[in-house]
């Protein structure tokens, strides 16, 4: 069963009560709650890129020194938004905190750009997307430009189901696969794949204008993307020494400790999934001008 | 797993306490009582502690403990450390601060309002309508809307207080000024009095004992709203503790920040009703 939730915490919380047996979440909060003592692994990525840094439509800033001293807003503290700010400073050779960031849910983050009590907000999408379309923001760098192959999402799963139920599971993982195959499978022949997900998803599960989402997936194509979901040791190790080095983290963990990529099929055998039903030539319509 | 026996004895002793506390003396009665009542509260929540926890036995056979839940003891230590490190402090002062400017802001701009509201028929119905139109939608609705007109400052925060404090406190004179008895009023006529000194020497005083007790209601309120307003992007407050502790995996200090909330409302609850034992409204209770 799914079951869709507005926030971190309380799907954080849902986790910790054993209400629900997987969910995507920003990595680094999931690396938080297995050094906390909650018995939870990372078994795959949700998706790869898909975040960016909105600033004002009319704000001067061309590069990411210009920052300094501005308000940015992060989706959490735990997020790899966070710890690509502290990693672009340190690479700017600019002070930690010289740039002001501060925790916002998501959401509220365009209309606080909109109304100019934030200079700019890195989050994923469809937030930038959304001040972009709105004409108050633009982008000043994909996630590409900053920190390519970023992991944003992964999926995260009780250790008593990973335990108990490894074929479930697997059926998980493998369906999260296929469908990323199938999503990629036509990018370069036009990308219908990627307009019908946006028109299906928008309508059946997130509540979001249709027209939004396929400028997420599309606009341009490799704002998000959907394969190579295997968690790599070498991405999260880096993760984890960021995130000890700027305070998020309390300790260093092993790369197995927090995380089982036992699960991560092979994609070459995996064949593409279409996981929805499509929709009709009407409800395409909607997109796609 | 088990449960420790001392939640038992603890409600054990708390029920036997308030059971046999009818020859105890009155001023006894009021320590005893309410001290019982926590210990069952805190021995009832040690057990939901101890009842959510569990087991969690891996497939080599080793097994783990894992508490779901902040125990009062590991939220007692939290609030200690919190009381050390000065932020208990720091937050408390911020969160009465934004009270206290958005309650007085809304009892400064209420009171009048509702004053008048409630003694011209066409002001009450001209404003009455909107009051009670606008008073049931919660604080948290109103979250984006703060966030466009104050951005992400003190002010928006302050703004969600007035608003929840302001249409109790407006109701309230309005209703306060509607039911003076018609005998008041005439008398007054009887004795000449002009619109201002009507207002002055009847209106007011008549009005103001219903006008305190919304105010009381309102500052309750106010104070419950404060986890709401301070949900805003703020970095400071008791509010501010929980969210931050929320996202920062600290339950404990969550259940800290609550317990500090539940007591300052206690006292401030306290604080108001002192104004109701003045002379000028005292009249307007049958029991002090």
């Amino acid at each position: 069963m799914a079951q869709r939730f507005g926030d971190f915490p309380s799907m954080k919380e849902a986790l910790i009560a054993r209400q629900i047996d997987a969910t995507f979440m920003i990595a680094p909060l999931a690396m938080k709650l297995v050094s906390d003592g909650v018995p939870v692994r990372i078994v795959y990525l949700g998706h790869r890129d898909g975040s960016a840094l909105a600033v004002g439509a009319d704000s001067p800033f061309k590069e990411f020194k210009e920052l300094a001293g501005k308000r940015i807003a992060i989706p959490s503290r735990f997020s790899n938004q966070n710890l690509l700010m502290a990693r672009m400073m340190k690479k700017n050779g600019m002070p930690p905190g010289s740039i002001e960031l501060i925790e916002m849910p998501p959401p509220d983050m365009p209309s606080a750009l909109a109304s100019k009590a934030l200079d700019g907000y890195i989050v994923g999408e469809p937030h930038p997307s959304k001040a972009e379309l709105g004409g108050y923001g633009r982008i000043l760098f994909f996630m590409k430009d900053l920190w390519p192959n970023f992991i944003s999402c992964v999926l995260v799963v009780r250790q008593e189901v990973i335990d108990g139920q490894r074929p479930l599971v697997q059926e998980l993982v493998d369906g999260i696969a296929a469908s990323g195959k199938w999503l990629e499978e036509d990018k370069e022949q036009g990308a219908a794949h990627r307009k019908a997900a946006a028109v299906v998803v928008g309508k059946m599960f997130y509540n979001q204008d249709p027209a939004l989402l396929e400028y997420v997936l599309t606009k341009p194509l490799d704002r998000v993307s959907y394969t190579n979901l295997t968690p790599p040791r070498d991405t999260f190790d880096e993760i984890m020494d960021l995130a000890v080095e700027t305070g998020v983290l309390p300790r260093h963990m092993a790369f197995e400790e927090y995380c089982d990529p036992s699960f991560a099929p092979e994609l070459e055998g995996l064949p593409p999934v279409r996981s929805f039903p499509m929709p009709t030539a009407e409800e395409l319509a909607t997109v796609g001008k | 797993m088990g449960y420790s026996l001392w939640p038992f004895l603890a409600i054990a002793g708390g029920i036997a306490v308030i059971l046999g506390s009818r020859r105890l003396g009155e001023s006894l009665q009021k320590v005893v009582l309410p001290l019982s009542a926590a210990v069952i509260g805190v021995s009832l929540w040690q057990l939901a502690c101890e009842f959510k926890s569990y087991e969690l036995r891996a497939p080599d056979g080793s097994v783990r403990l894992i508490e779901v839940f902040p125990t009062p003891w590991q939220t007692l230590v939290e609030l200690a450390r919190m009381l050390q490190d000065g932020t208990l402090l720091r937050y408390t002062i911020a969160s009465l601060y934004r009270v206290a400017v958005g309650f007085g802001l809304a009892a400064a701009i209420g009171i009048p309002v509702g004053l008048v509201a409630g003694w011209s028929t066409r002001a009450y119905r001209t404003i009455n309508p909107l009051v009670q139109g606008l008073r049931p939608i919660s604080p948290l609705a109103w979250i984006p809307v703060a966030i466009l007109w104050f951005g992400v400052e003190d002010a928006s925060a302050i703004f969600l207080i007035f608003l929840s404090s302001f249409f109790p406190i407006i109701t309230g004179a309005m209703t306060a000024v509607h039911s003076i008895p018609t005998v008041f009023l005439r008398s007054a006529r009887n004795f000449r009095l002009g619109r201002a000194e009507l207002f002055r020497y009847v209106v007011f005083p008549a009005a103001l004992p219903q006008i305190i007790t919304s105010l009381r209601m309102a500052l309750g309120i106010a104070w419950l709203v404060i986890v709401a307003a301070e949900m805003i992007a703020v970095q400071s407050g008791l509010g501010y503790v929980i969210t931050d502790a929320r996202n920062g995996n600290n339950y404990p200090r969550v259940l800290a920040a609550m317990v500090c909330i539940g007591l300052i409302g206690i006292v401030l609850d306290l604080g108001v009703r002192q104004l109701q034992k003045l002379d000028e409204v005292r009249w307007g209770f049958s029991k002090a």
